[in-house]
């Protein structure tokens, strides 16, 4: 039982005022993007209408909690079909931000942002590429990962789990 | 009067009198033999010999069977009798000489009653027309808006009112009876009561918003017209809820969907207000609907698809729950804020409920395509705006215009409105006309039946059910529709079949396969009527027993029919005939009916086919 | 080069056209109306009768009462295949410029073909230019031209009008899809308004389906279905018995083994497909061809959704002297843009009142 009174109507303004977010409200639920979505052919539960809908409603942490925002795989198909000019692929974006700015992501997420943050790239750098890399006849390569850090704004430690991952 | 002749057939009870003296008393020619416009004759139809019926064929023609009319006595009075009877005949072949001559003229003046957008647009159309009007308003002025209407465009049309324009303020339209030309209306004002004819009548009462009966508290409820004021505003941490229902048990208007989507705009417009809209089904088929609808979704209006019936309503409507479709799951809301919206209505007039001069609601105002533009079924009376569920704005407009058109049309002779000719010598008062005719031509005056002058549309249904062969639109009478249907019989050869077709399907289509070149069996014979209302069982067995094998009657599909139940009357007929001749042991097949539209041809020519082929 | 005169000039020749034509005539006004074509009557000429156990008011045959009534009134004159090319105003009268358009040997019974250039002066002048249905091969995902089986809904109206069903394979379907608002509420083609008339004539035609092939199966994919007056909400629940409402717009429509394959998202959000016989495409109805130049010829506006005139209560269009009539002015059905023409012919009736009243002050 979802109460509208318990929902957070400030959700889907917060959500339109993220880049991409714009489109979010004209939904008119129309179907069209759960038709043509690839990852819902695979995923029982994950339907693009779904994930609106429950934002719409305001549930918040349902929605930016949950672990389907992240199987988007970005093909735009959604998108194409949209009548309403929805943009869902862009919206997913906004959705997934404010997702990692609570403290969402998935491990997968957090581990790319760690290995980012720690390497500046997504594996660390050692003697061996390095070496490989010299008998190839191209430049050395060094982490630039505190710059990484700085954008995504992560902790050193958030790093290390990463790099430990 | 100078057109109609006496045309002296010799019977028993006639002896004795002079023809000429009668006629000339009466103020008639006598028969000059030769073709004439119009005919009283001395004896019943079917007593008259058969060179006279044939001469009369498709003539306004009073059959009379005078010498009941003159009886015994002394030579003077009977001599008096046959000269007035004659006189009263002569005066009803008269009407049947139409165009021309009409009993009464039509009364061109109009009445408006109501108020709003649809009475003063049509009061002022019709004035334009040049009719005078009475606009008959229950409000102090003719610019008063009803509840639902546009005030603003009201007071600028009642501005511009024509000087024909009578505005009757503080108006009731008591009573009504009557049809196109010539109605009768009881008009109360705070001066008192008073009747008037009228040519037409317009009805377009103001009306008022319906909600739906959901069980809601009115405290908290409102209609969407009238939300509760300002002021009530969230804050950031405890917004207001608010709900607006638009058609959740039965889906709602297009109009009443624009005017919920309204007011969720304007409740989502207020500061921490959260408002959702319920609906069952989206009814965006309206000008900008859809357009508004998005918008109010930006604005973060919540749109809530509820499954018909499926909106759970407790505590007077301080909580709703529902299944959202989209997530499968249940949804509450305690509203702080809600309204409701329901279509345009408006309460039904009084008079209307007197079953003897006016018919059930859908048969005085038929859903069907052809009573569009404000028109009813009784010629002359239009019924528009609210009464009729039509929204305020363009839609009254139209009406109004539409109607008053119409209206001037009919009172103008445009349409060569033909008025029935009744036999009153042969009327039995039996009253059927005045039951079977949709547009409430016929009625029964003091001592027989008088038709309204500019009401008639020639169905032929009247001619069709009246036991004693007493009225027919003109041309339209059994003896001339037989007289022609020998004619063409006669003529035909092969297997005859007839077509009897109705002019606003059957002929349409059967004139299109014509222009397609396509080819009838041989020996059918069309014969276009009015109506398919106009054949009844005695044309039917007329046509059996002059040769024909099968009779087919094309009519209106089924709640299409011009005159409302022609074409169920004549499915009906041609049934009972068909069992008649059942039971004769003539084969019930060579009756048939057939519902069709006039862009079905192929239709038709199928049916034909088909019929023809079993008739052997 | 011709010259006639009225006093209003209609451009167009389908119902709402004729029937402004009728609307002037009843009050005593002639006019003469210019219709490209070879004939009068427009789309409706096309349409076939729904009726299944009884009429189901879809207003087609409407058109057969309207040319019956223009056959018996002198005031109108009808023209075809004249094509307006050029017009302007002076001194209160509209002087247009009428072609004469090749001729297809198709000939009006009522309507006389134009011999040769014509101007034709007229105080007022009705645009009644009706709409342009939407193509949906605008609308690629849907697979209309490429698809077999894949048809229009005006393809579907004129087969059945023939009596005829026939699927991909040129066989009776088996089943039958509806897909509707195609072009319409459509933010995506600008078309952000809903064409009003799709879900009557979808539905409508579902019925003629299901009465002469009963063994076919029909699925109708909607998002709403939009009203048609108090029978047609009674007759709503009997639809959904008998037809299947699927109530999702279909991603793509691509060729299947069995016809053509629609994939729509079931009711749990899964996507799912589902071969039909037939697939018909209910297209709306979008602005006319000609709006553009008109609009332009006659100085008018166009409304928010690009058809002809502005004003939301009246038929007047912006320019003096021009109002529009029928679905050149917004979506509407047949019987709505034959009462619709009223407003017109009043509007234009009291704009001839203003200017007799000004020529009559000097
Ligand atoms: C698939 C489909 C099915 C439909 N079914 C229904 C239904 O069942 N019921 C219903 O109520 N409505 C239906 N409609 C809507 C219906 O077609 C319209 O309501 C109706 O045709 C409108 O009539 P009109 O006169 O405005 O326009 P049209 O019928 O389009 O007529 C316009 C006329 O103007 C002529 N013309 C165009 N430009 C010019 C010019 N520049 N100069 C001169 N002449 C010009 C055209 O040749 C044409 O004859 C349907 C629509 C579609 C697309
Ligand atoms: S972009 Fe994402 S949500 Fe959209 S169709 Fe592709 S996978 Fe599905
Ligand atoms: S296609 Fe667009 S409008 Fe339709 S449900 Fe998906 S996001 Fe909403
Ligand atoms: S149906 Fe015939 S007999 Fe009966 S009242 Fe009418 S005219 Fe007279
Ligand atoms: S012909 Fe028809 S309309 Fe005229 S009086 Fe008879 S039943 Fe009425
Ligand atoms: S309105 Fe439509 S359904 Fe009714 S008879 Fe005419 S064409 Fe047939
Ligand atoms: S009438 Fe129905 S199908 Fe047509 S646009 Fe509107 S909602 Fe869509």
């Amino acid at each position: 039982m979802i109460s509208l009174n318990d929902c957070d109507p400030g959700f889907k303004f917060e959500v339109a005022a993220e880049p991409g977010g714009a489109g979010i409200k004209a939904c008119f639920a129309c179907a069209a993007c759960s038709a043509r979505c690839p990852v819902a052919g695979h995923r029982e539960e994950y339907d693009p209408r779904r994930i609106i809908r429950l934002t719409l409603l305001g549930r918040r942490e349902e929605v930016l909690s949950s672990p389907l925002i992240w199987l988007c795989s970005a093909c735009y198909s959604c998108q194409e079909v949209c009548p309403q000019q929805v943009r869902f692929t862009e919206v997913l974006t906004a959705i997934k931000n404010l997702a990692a700015k609570a403290g969402y992501a998935p491990p997968s997420a957090k581990q790319i942002a760690g290995l980012l943050a720690g390497h500046g790239r997504l594996l660390a750098v050692t003697e061996f590429e390095n070496e490989k890399r010299a008998e190839l006849g191209l430049p050395a390569v060094e982490e630039r990962g505190a710059d990484y850090a700085a954008i995504l704004g992560i902790a050193p430690e958030a790093a290390e789990a990463g790099e430990e991952a | 009067m100078a057109r109609v002749c006496l045309i002296w057939v010799e019977r028993p009870g006639l002896e004795g009198l002079d023809p000429a003296e009668v006629a000339k008393r009466a103020g008639l020619s006598l028969d000059p033999g030769g073709a004439i416009p119009a005919a009283v004759v001395t004896a019943p139809e079917w007593a008259a010999p058969p060179a006279v019926r044939s001469r009369l064929a498709g003539k306004p023609a009073q059959w009379l069977d005078l010498a009941g009319e003159v009886g015994g006595g002394p030579a003077e009075k009977r001599l008096a009798r046959a000269a007035a009877a004659v006189a009263r005949a002569a005066g009803r072949a008269a009407l049947g000489t139409l165009p021309q001559v009409y009993t009464a003229q039509p009364a061109q003046t109009v009445l408006v009653a109501g108020a709003g957008l649809a009475a003063v647009a049509a009061a002022r159309q019709a004035g334009l027309l040049g009719h005078p009007v009475i606009l008959a308003t229950p409000f102090g002025r003719a610019a008063q808006a009803g509840a639902d209407d546009e005030a603003e465009e009201v007071s600028l049309l009642a501005a511009q009112l024509p000087a024909q324009v009578e505005v009757l303020a503080e108006a009731e339209l008591r009573h009504l009876s009557g049809a196109a030309g010539d109605f009768t209306a009881e008009l109360q004002t705070p001066q008192g009561a008073q009747l008037k004819r009228f040519g037409a009548v317009v009805l377009a009462p103001a009306g008022g918003y319906a909600p739906p009966e959901l069980g809601l508290d009115p405290e908290l409820a409102k209609p969407v017209a009238d939300l509760p004021p300002e002021g009530l505003a969230g804050s950031p941490d405890k917004w207001l809820q608010a709900a607006v229902i638009a058609g959740v048990d039965a889906p709602a208007t297009a109009d009443a969907f624009a005017r919920a989507v309204e007011a969720a705009l304007a409740l989502q417009a207020r500061d921490f207000v959260q408002t959702t809209l319920l609906f069952s089904e989206a009814r965006v088929a309206s000008e900008g609907g859809e357009r508004r609808y998005r918008e109010a979704r930006q604005a973060g209006v919540i749109a809530a698809r509820v499954a018909a019936g499926g909106l759970e309503v407790a505590q007077g409507g301080r909580l709703l729950k529902w299944r959202d479709l989209l997530l499968d799951e249940e949804v509450q809301l305690r509203p702080d804020l809600l309204a409701v919206a329901g279509p345009v209505a408006a309460a039904l007039p009084a008079f209307l409920a007197n079953p003897v001069l006016w018919p059930a609601w859908p048969q005085l105002v038929p859903e069907g395509p052809r009573f569009s533009g404000g028109r009813t079924a009784r010629s002359g009376l239009y019924i528009i705006g609210a009464l009729r569920g039509t929204a305020p704005g363009r839609a009254r407009r139209v009406e109004a215009a539409a109607a008053a058109a119409d209206l001037h049309d009919r009172l103008t002779q445009g349409r060569a409105t033909p008025v029935p000719s009744v036999r009153n010598t042969a009327c039995a008062s039996c009253l059927t006309c005045v039951r079977v005719c949709a547009h409430g031509v016929p009625r029964y005056g003091s001592d027989a039946i008088v038709c309204a002058p500019a009401a008639c549309v020639a169905c032929g249904m009247c001619a069709a059910e009246c036991p004693a062969e007493a009225i027919a639109p003109p041309g339209w009478s059994n003896p001339e529709l037989i007289a022609g249907l020998e004619a063409g019989l006669a003529k035909s050869a092969g297997t005859k079949a007839v077509l009897f077709a109705c002019g606003q399907s059957g002929a349409q289509a059967f004139a299109e396969l014509c222009r397609q070149g396509h080819e009838w069996p041989e020996g059918l014979l069309l014969y276009p009527v009015p109506c398919a209302g106009r054949v009844g069982m005695q044309l039917i067995m007329k046509a059996l027993s002059s040769g024909a094998a099968g009779i087919m009657v094309a009519g209106c599909h089924d709640g299409n029919c011009r005159s409302v139940s022609g074409n169920l009357r004549a499915r009906l007929r041609a049934g009972e005939t068909a069992a008649l001749l059942e039971r004769l042991g003539l084969g019930p097949e060579r009756v048939e009916f057939l519902h069709l539209a006039s862009n079905q041809p192929r239709r038709l020519a199928q049916a034909v086919d088909r019929f023809v082929s079993t008739l052997g | 080069m011709t010259i006639i005169s009225t006093p209003v000039l209609i451009l167009g020749g389908g119902v709402a056209g004729v029937s402004a034509a009728l609307e002037l005539a009843r009050r005593g006004v002639p006019s003469v109306l210019a219709e490209k074509g070879p004939r009068l009557g427009g789309r409706v000429r096309d349409f076939c009768c729904k009726a299944t156990q009884a009429c189901v008011h879809c207003g087609a045959c409407r058109l057969g009462d309207l040319l019956a009534e223009a056959a018996a009134r002198p005031e109108a004159a009808f023209r075809s295949l004249a094509l307006a090319a050029e017009a302007q105003r002076e001194g209160g009268v509209w002087q247009v410029e009428l072609r004469p358009q090749p001729d297809e040997g198709e000939a009006d019974p009522l309507a006389q073909p134009l011999a040769e250039k014509t101007t034709v002066n007229a105080q007022a002048v009705i645009l009644a230019v009706g709409y342009e249905p939407f193509d949906p091969r605008r609308k690629t995902r849907f697979g209309y031209g490429r698809v077999p089986g894949v048809m229009t809904a005006l393809e579907l109206e004129a087969m059945l009008g023939q009596g005829v069903l026939v699927g991909h394979d040129g066989q009776p379907p088996e089943s039958v899809a509806f897909i509707q608002c195609v072009g319409s509420r459509d933010e995506s083609l600008g078309n952000l308004y809903c064409s009003r008339v799709c879900c009557g004539f979808a539905l409508d035609m579902a019925g003629l389906i299901k009465e002469g092939w009963p063994e076919t199966a029909v699925t109708f994919f909607h998002m709403d279905v939009q009203g048609y007056g108090p029978s047609w909400e009674e007759a709503l629940p009997h639809m959904r018995q008998a037809i299947d409402f699927v109530r999702a717009m279909p991603g793509e429509v691509s060729a299947g083994e069995n016809g053509p394959r629609v994939c729509f998202a079931g009711p749990d959000g899964q996507p799912r497909s589902r071969e039909f016989g037939l697939v018909a495409l209910s297209q709306g109805l979008t602005p006319p061809a000609s709006a553009g130049a008109l609009s332009e010829m006659f100085g008018l506006n166009r409304n928010q959704d690009g058809f002809l005139g502005e004003d939301a209560a009246l038929a007047v269009s912006g320019a003096q002297g021009v109002f529009v009539a029928g679905t050149a002015q917004g979506p509407r059905g047949i019987v709505e843009s034959i009462d619709h023409a009223a407003l017109a012919a009043g509007a234009a009736m009291e704009s001839l009142f203003r200017a007799g009243k000004e020529a009559a002050h000097g």
